[in-house]
């Protein structure tokens, strides 16, 4: 059963579990329990599987490795500790795992130098057993950065507690002597369990933990995670099922005992009056008063080009005040060394600010940070509050977050995720289900550890929580796939990963390189494929292969802030030629958007429809308590959001979750219909992209897609008939039509070569030669031909298609979306119009960015909403 | 459809009325063999694909020509051959001269030892052959004495169209101007690849690397030989602003 953890156990209780020892250097070292030390320390020492969700600060990692030290002190008193791993800890990052090592030496350390101090007598009471000053715990780190030599003698003196990543643990469950020492593991602690559970090293891990389990029998199993939702479920991934029965957890939930101090800040009073420059100004000028009023700010933006933007400008407005000693920028695409160095001075507290996008999310310890900045919105209330928690390092201290707002919408964003954030409401993740390339990887090590029958392979796979719908068709699909028999007979052996005798029903390893292949390739993260941008020789800078794939010869683009012409491709180098003096011609700002989550869209969407309906009835200053009743702002948002919707009521219709916009707007002899669906990018992917395709089916025209959060735009240059188009759709059929839809789309060709790569159809270590991801594209070109040719069924290239629709998109609440305008749950709106109206501004903008410079955008929207309010005065 | 006077387009090949000369070009046998051993394991397809291909491409025809040429790179691999390359392309050879008395085989870049093979079936092997005012060359070279058409193939030309949402290549014939000569690129017949995409990815051959190629034009291969006009207005078509991942 999952149950939440409701008993906070006393000091006596726990104590009494601990070894003497443990319990005296936890005395003397803090004095005190953190919340979920009370809860769970007690369960890890009854060995139940634990689910442990507090913020960074929390004592959360002793609050697992406590019962776990005091057992191996225990061991090691009676003499009675083996040569063997008795608890492997796995966390996604690899930076993390030297800091978990430093943190379990130490208090190890600690205890050693407690017992050489203790009085001969005191000694003796201590401990009868205890006479050498060592207590003899080793710990050490495994991941692919570990030397042979490390390993090997890891093999001499095995580690008790194993510290690794996910990737290191599947290799080590088929090493041969290795894989003989995790063989009777007690503890398995699963860390930053909410950076995996949503994606596919999550899946990927969760096979792990089963096929450990096959190995070393039953062990507690402990996640360790921030802020997520749903608990239930991510307690039900970290501990699989038995039987087909769910395997008992205890959810330990103190996600919200720290407490937040939240506020949304407009740069600007008026924030649609506001000139460029007054924009501007006031950006850097809110948070020059910001950084200087802390000791260490965090500044989150969503992307990584902003983040170097805003640490040029910062230098360059205030060069007394900031300089390349004092801030710095952390993102991914940044060296190792950069980043490792800007990690290092920010946790000596060198640093009075640091501008990040997303790598700073993750929990390595970066010191005492006493404000995060969040620019532009996190789109998600779990990403806000993992933003906002790395600020307060002591649990004490309140998790100090600013929204700093750039438009309007921006401002309704971050204000119910304000809202949601402080009634604790945060947003579901999903996790993914049956994975058939992380599957087909799985069952190759399976098979490389020893002959196996395909029912118990199949029972196995079922116990992890991502597969325990898996069908019997798609296993054994899989199976098919692995044992070549897509090929014709007498080439099998080129494709053959393992074998399967369909009377025995067995399977087993299939050539001598298997278990290298197996080591070399398996994982699940995609290979980053970036181009690189040259003048002749001298490098500019990196785009991704995306954007490559749209550029032809003489497009102009923007990289870095500067006018790009594209020359031609080379493999993995494009050339340019600088200073076109032409406007760019391909937009710049796709790749790296986060999607806003469906929960925080229907909680903007109720929102909408609650103040439409003040709107119809209350007075201003009404709506306006209503306002700062239901959302927590000061008076200028909320006149802000007033004004806003106000516009909007006036000119047309406020949409909202029972309510879709579509407005039918001319521009330049384009014809475009706008759909006002707030549900998020990945619901409106699924949307536009089948009602687009619908239409050009029937039309037999092209129909262009602009896609946001709140809605999208489908254009052409000749009547539109885009009701039409909703209405085909039907929710049965919907997943039928986006297959169609999606087939040959870019998007699903680089999918494709991620699951071919996870499926081992394409090696990217083969025989010494290791594949760039350019050279690995070019083939998925070829290799996707070949698969359509063999079965539309093919498991790589179903598997293709699921992720597309169901990971990159969200094709569940799309279905939910389409079935609610059928049962009329959803009204439809039509309304034509001269105008867009004030909430399709930013969505009409979004077609032109880019093409328009910031400046140039401001001033169109201004513009705009000058018409709209001489508009809505002329009505009145 | 005729690329110039005398020369017509038929499928994936070229067609020399007067002197009933086929031309082919780029099989590059033994490409997935050759894919299989760096590690992409993509199931064998592409002989099969080829000689239903040329069979078709003979109906479209309707006559037997009296000259075949191949215009380099029958096979893929460079300085060695492997048993199922040599098989499959002698069988090729085999099929072919049941269609014609006479085949002519064109060194290509990777034909480094295609002598072997040349030598077993009696066949012709030259750097380049001329007819009339036609030369027919590779194209990794530029040869000494050149005619008033100029054929080359070694490019590989495709296009890809995209509407920014799909993105299909189509193998193409390009067709333009070289120094007063006419030229004429040829597409490739390995069925596996498209090949290089002119309107961005880097050319190869010597008679196109200096040139304007947004002056020539193109004919797709589809399901018939549809033109398509200038390169150069083919890179200027309007572009589609749209998100993607």
């Amino acid at each position: 059963m999952i149950e939440l953890q409701r008993t906070k156990y006393t000091d006596k209780e726990i104590y009494s579990s601990l070894n003497p020892l443990v319990r005296q250097w936890f005395k003397e070292k803090f004095k005190d329990f953190s919340e979920p030390q009370r809860f769970a320390i007690k369960n890890i020492h009854n060995k139940e599987n634990t689910l442990i969700s507090a913020p960074t600060g929390s004592g959360k990692t002793l609050s697992a490795f406590t019962s776990i030290i005091s057992e191996l002190v225990n061991l090691s008193e009676k003499h009675q500790l083996e040569d063997k791993v008795y608890c492997i800890y796995v966390s996604p990052l690899k930076a993390l795992n030297n800091d978990i090592q430093r943190n379990l030496l130490e208090p190890l350390e600690e205890m050693t130098t407690m017992i050489s101090n203790l009085k001969k007598k005191q000694k003796e009471n201590l401990s009868k057993q205890i006479k050498s000053k060592n207590l003899g715990i080793r710990v050490s780190v495994r991941t692919g950065d570990t030397s042979a030599s490390k390993k090997a003698s890891m093999l001499k003196k095995p580690p008790h507690i194993l510290i690794t990543t996910p990737e290191t643990l599947a290799i080590a469950l088929v090493a041969p002597k290795f894989k003989y020492l995790i063989s009777d593991v007690k503890w398995c602690i699963v860390d930053e369990i909410h950076a995996l559970a949503n994606n596919k090293r999550g899946v990927h891990l969760s096979l792990s933990l089963e096929r450990l389990q096959n190995l070393a029998g039953r062990f507690c199993r402990i996640g360790l995670s921030a802020t997520i939702s749903p608990l239930d479920d991510v307690a039900k991934f970290l501990v699989g099922l038995e039987n087909g029965k769910q395997r008992d957890c205890k959810i330990v939930d103190a996600q919200f005992i720290k407490k937040l101090d939240l506020k949304v800040v407009s740069p600007v009073n008026n924030i649609i009056e506001a000139s460029f420059k007054e924009l501007q100004d006031g950006l850097y000028n809110i948070l020059d008063q910001m950084i200087s009023a802390h000791k260490t700010t965090l500044i989150f933006t969503n992307t990584r080009s902003a983040t170097e933007r805003v640490v040029h400008n910062l230098m360059d407005r205030f060069p007394k005040k900031y300089t390349v000693n004092n801030i710095g920028a952390h993102h991914s695409s940044l060296s190792k060394e950069h980043r490792f160095d800007i990690e290092e001075r920010l946790k000596q507290g060198k640093l009075r600010c640091v501008i990040s996008s997303t790598s700073l999310e993750l929990g390595i310890d970066i010191g005492h940070i006493d404000l995060v900045i969040l620019l532009s919105s996190p789109k998600s209330v779990a990403r806000a509050m993992q933003r906002v928690g790395r600020s307060g390092h002591k649990l004490l201290d309140k998790a100090k977050g600013r929204f700093v707002i750039m438009d309007r919408d921006d401002l309704v964003e971050c204000a119910l995720i304000l809202k949601n954030a402080l009634e604790k409401h945060i947003d579901n993740i999903d996790i993914p289900k049956n994975c058939l390339d992380v599957l087909a990887q799985h069952i190759y090590g399976i098979a490389i550890e020893s002959i196996n029958h395909i029912e118990n392979i199949y029972s196995l796979v079922k116990r992890s929580y991502c597969y325990k719908d898996l069908t019997r068709e798609d296993f054994m699909e899989v199976i098919k796939y692995l044992s070549g028999e897509y090929a014709s007979l007498e080439y099998r052996k080129v494709y053959a990963k393992i074998w399967y005798d369909p009377d025995t029903e067995e399977v087993g390893k299939k050539g001598r390189l298997a278990r290298v292949l197996y080591s070399t390739n398996i994982g699940t993260i995609p290979d980053e494929s970036f181009i690189t941008v040259k003048i002749g020789n001298q490098k500019i800078g990196t785009i991704d292969e995306g954007f490559l794939e749209r550029l032809k010869k003489g497009d102009i683009f923007v990289l870095g802030g500067q006018i790009y012409e594209f020359k031609y491709a080379r493999g993995m180098t494009i050339q340019v030629k600088a200073n076109p003096g032409r406007p760019p011609t391909v937009p710049s700002w796709f790749s790296e958007m986060l999607p806003l989550s469906y929960d925080l869209a229907l909680s903007i969407q109720r929102f909408r429809r609650l103040l439409e309906e003040k709107l119809k009835k209350q007075t201003k200053n009404q709506t306006m308590s209503f306002i700062h009743d239901f959302l927590y702002v000061d008076n200028n948002a909320a006149n802000s959001i007033y004004e806003y919707f106000k516009e909007q009521y006036l000119f047309s219709e406020i949409p909202h979750d029972k309510k879709i916009l579509i407005e039918f707007y001319e521009f330049q002899g384009r014809k475009n219909a706008i759909f006002h669906t707030c549900f998020g990018r990945r619901v409106n992917d699924v949307l536009s992209r089948s009602i687009a395709y619908a239409i050009s089916r029937t039309e037999h025209f092209n129909v262009q897609i602009t896609l946001t959060d709140n809605g999208f735009i489908l254009s052409a240059d000749r009547k539109l008939k885009a009701l039409e188009g909703l209405k085909l759709i039907k929710s049965e059929e919907l997943e039928d039509i986006l297959k169609l839809a999606i087939d040959k789309t870019e998007t699903l060709k680089r999918r494709f070569r991620h699951c071919a790569s996870r499926s081992l159809m394409i090696l990217r270590n083969y025989k010494g030669h290791r594949k760039s991801a350019g050279r690995q594209q070019i083939s998925s070109q070829i290799l996707i031909n070949a698969c359509r040719e063999i079965s539309s069924n093919f498991p790589i290239f179903k598997e293709a298609k699921r992720e597309v629709m169901q990971d990159l998109m969200d094709i569940k609440n799309a279905k939910k979306v389409i079935k609610d305008i059928e049962n009329r749950k959803i009204k439809i709106k039509i309304q034509d119009t001269k105008l867009p109206s004030p909430f399709a501004l930013n969505l009409v903008m979004r077609g032109y960015t880019d093409l328009l410079k910031m400046e140039d955008k401001l001033d169109f929207i201004k513009r705009m909403h000058n018409m709209i309010l001489a508009k809505i005065s002329l009505g009145k | 459809m005729e690329i110039l006077k005398g020369i017509e387009m038929i499928d994936l090949a070229l067609y020399i009325k007067d002197s009933k000369i086929l031309i082919l070009s780029d099989f590059h046998i033994g490409y997935e063999e050759e894919l299989n051993k760096k590690g992409i394991l993509i199931p064998r397809s592409q002989f099969k694909k080829t000689l239903e291909r040329l069979k078709k491409l003979f109906l479209k025809l309707k006559e037997n020509p009296n000259t075949i040429i191949i215009n380099g790179d029958i096979k893929h691999e460079f300085g060695t051959i492997s048993g199922q390359e040599w098989d499959d392309t002698l069988y090729l050879i085999d099929f072919l001269q049941t269609k014609s008395e006479k085949i002519i085989l064109i060194k290509g870049n990777h034909d480094t030892i295609i002598g072997p093979i040349a030598s077993k079936k009696n066949l012709e092997l030259v750097d380049d052959f001329k007819i009339d005012d036609i030369l027919i060359t590779h194209g990794h070279k530029i040869p000494p004495d050149l005619k008033k058409t100029i054929i080359i193939a070694h490019e590989h030309p495709c296009i890809g169209l995209t509407d920014n949402i799909v993105l299909e290549k189509y193998k193409c014939f390009l067709k333009g101007k070289w120094n007063q000569h006419n030229l004429i690129v040829m597409p490739s017949f390995n069925l596996i690849t498209e090949g290089t995409d002119i309107l961005k990815d880097k050319l190869l051959s010597p008679f196109l690397k200096k040139n304007k190629i947004e002056t020539f034009e193109c004919f797709l291969v589809f399901d018939k030989i549809r033109y398509f006009g200038k390169i150069k207005d083919l890179l200027k078509s309007k572009i589609i602003k749209r998100d993607i991942y």
